[in-house]
């Protein structure tokens, strides 16, 4: 019985770690599939972290009321880091958004009324698994209605050829503002549910190691469909606890290894629609290579199997 | 503004452009009447491309104006340009990556659709029926390249042909006033250029005016109303194709000394 519910213990946390990481994937996902690269999720999620901390241990507001402004308070930090951030190159964006991301620690070690400085805050609320299910299938939600929009297939566009995309009319500046809006609205509710997971957060909690889950999240899933980042995350989230129970010495080095055969062998990520419509077209060509060699023993001399080929 | 008056529809004033040590473009002006199709011809590297990246804003001018229907575009962003309805298509084809062939035209229709984005992430009833008759555009566009039987294939799987043949059909999506064509028939058989040269004639047909590039002389002849030579990015001679080609100095610059062995 002990046993049961000391695996139940660290499976409902392993689950817990998989939701909140998802919803960090999800934000990092929405630049990243706007064709940015920047770990400024780091930065909203402190913002929604230590808001909805206040709000909840200072304030006692309710927890879902916390998220809410956690998200909001997130959004509005995306506008503004979002209004600078834009007119860099992107690979500067990247380097721009780990500097902000230093900074960004300073200040919360540097101002103990907002953030507990160095000592940290004790969260008083727990969101239980359920809760933050229940979040992170309304952010799914999101991304899925976002996939099926006019807005999902102008970010489709942006991201394979921003030049291509303006001739047609694309706003690539205005896809990608949106992009960083829900990053930031994403990063603030993942920072909330991070917060109330963890029950207590300091400058350490929102620093490079989020962003070093984020992004092997997202690239080990995949960043070309919503619900890549989603299974990279839980697979990502599971794997020390797996590897600790098999092999608990080379947990670290196991993450990097998993990280760098997906690199390798599937770079594209786990979840890739892309690759279902190559597959398809092999099957296709192969099948008309059949039937063109069929054609040709038919009728000698006929052409069909080199059409078959173009 | 008396833009409908003039035949002009769109014209280069003097445009230069420089990359660097490199003049692409020269002094350049030109006109594009409308309802015609135009040809912008030269030999390889003459600036044609260049003159397209110009018109669409893709690159800046160094100096000089482009003008569509009066109203100057060299310093307007390209989605701005494409809003005033000019539509264009690659000299080396630049679909999207991963997308079906459905989904690059439906991309095309992006400026007519007609919603917002987020009454179209809402899935408003308005959006829905806006969102279905782009998507009868754009089936009716790949019907009328030929490709609607392709529709839910990727795009990057298909030949180099259909692949073209895709862009035109996305190019077309947005309903322009004017198209620009670069080097459409690169790589096709004399069939299926053909094909393209009928389907530029429809197009023109119903309105709209149509700049392309062509490296065939053959199909300038056969395609165009009028043209305008260019090499190393300066105007050598504009007219009907015939004057063009029967231009000196078009014959020495194009062609070299070789004009029979083109046949013409
Ligand atoms: N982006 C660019 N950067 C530098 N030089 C360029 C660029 N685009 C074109 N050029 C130069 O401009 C000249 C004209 O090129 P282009 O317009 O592509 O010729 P065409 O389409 O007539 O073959 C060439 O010398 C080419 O090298
Ligand atoms: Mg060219």
């Amino acid at each position: 019985m002990e046993a049961l519910l000391d695996f139940w213990y660290a499976y409902s946390a392993t689950l817990a770690f998989g939701l909140v990481n998802s919803l960090f994937a999800l934000s990092m996902y929405s630049v990243l599939s706007a064709g940015i690269l920047s770990f400024t999720t780091v930065v909203f999620a402190a913002v929604g972290g230590f808001a909805a901390a206040q709000m909840m241990g200072t304030f006692g507001l309710p927890l879902w009321l916390a998220v809410v402004i956690a998200g909001l308070l997130g959004g509005l930090a995306s506008a503004i880091i979002a209004a600078l951030f834009l007119k860099l190159e992107t690979h500067w964006m990247a380097l721009a958004s780990l500097a902000l991301i230093l900074i960004s620690r300073v200040v919360v070690l540097n101002t103990p009324s907002l953030t507990g400085g160095v000592m940290g805050m004790v969260v008083p609320v727990r969101a239980s698994v359920l809760e933050l299910a229940v979040l992170l299938a309304i952010v799914s939600l999101v991304f899925f209605r976002l996939h099926k929009s006019w807005y999902g297939l102008a970010i489709r566009a942006v991201r394979e050829d921003a030049a291509a995309a303006s001739t047609m009319g694309v706003s690539a500046r205005q896809i990608q503002m949106i992009a960083f809006l829900i990053s930031g609205v994403v990063g603030g509710l993942a920072g909330a549910a991070m917060a109330t997971t963890l029950q207590y957060i300091s400058a350490d909690t929102f620093y490079l190691g989020v962003a070093f889950t984020m992004i092997a999240s997202t690239v080990l899933g995949g960043s070309f469909f919503w619900f890549g980042p989603i299974v990279g995350a839980f697979v990502f989230t599971a794997l020390p606890t797996i590897t600790q129970a098999v092999l608990p010495e080379i947990q670290d080095i196991a993450k990097g290894v998993v990280l760098l055969v997906i690199m390798i062998y599937l770079p594209r990520g786990l979840i890739d629609p892309r690759a279902r419509g190559l597959r398809k077209a092999a099957r296709q060509r192969q099948q008309s290579a059949l039937n063109g060699s069929d054609a040709v023993e038919a009728r000698p001399g006929s052409s069909t199997a080199g059409h078959a080929h173009d | 503004m008396t833009s409908s008056d003039t035949p002009v529809l769109h014209e280069l004033r003097n445009v230069v452009k420089r990359f660097g040590g490199v003049t692409a473009v020269n002094d350049l002006s030109m006109t594009v009447n409308r309802g015609t199709v135009h040809g912008l011809i030269g030999p390889n590297g003459a600036g044609k491309t260049t003159v397209i990246n110009l018109i669409t804003g893709l690159f800046d001018v160094s100096s000089g104006s482009i003008l569509f229907q009066g109203q100057r575009t060299d310093t307007l962003e390209p989605h701005r340009i494409a809003a005033l309805g000019i539509s264009r298509t690659y000299q080396n084809v630049r679909l999207f990556s991963g997308m079906s062939v459905l989904e690059q035209v439906l991309t095309g229709c992006y400026l007519g659709r007609g919603t917002s984005l987020f009454a179209s992430f809402l899935g408003t009833p308005d959006a829905r029926r806006k969102w279905k008759a782009s998507r009868e555009t754009a089936m009716h566009l790949l019907e009328r390249v030929g490709m609607a039987d392709r529709a839910g294939e990727l795009a990057e799987t298909l030949s180099y042909g259909e692949q073209r043949r895709i862009e035109i059909a996305r190019a077309l999506g947005s309903d322009p006033k004017m198209l620009l064509l670069d080097e459409p028939t690169a790589g096709m058989n004399h069939a299926e250029a053909s094909e393209i040269g009928k389907l530029v004639h429809e197009l023109r047909d119903s309105g709209l005016t149509i700049l392309m590039v062509e490296h065939n002389i053959s199909l300038v002849t056969e395609f165009c109303e009028t043209c305008t030579v260019i090499n190393f990015g300066q105007l050598l001679a504009e007219g009907t194709p015939r004057t063009c080609i029967d231009n000196p100095d078009v014959q020495t610059a194009y062609f070299g000394k070789k004009r029979d062995a083109l046949g013409l």
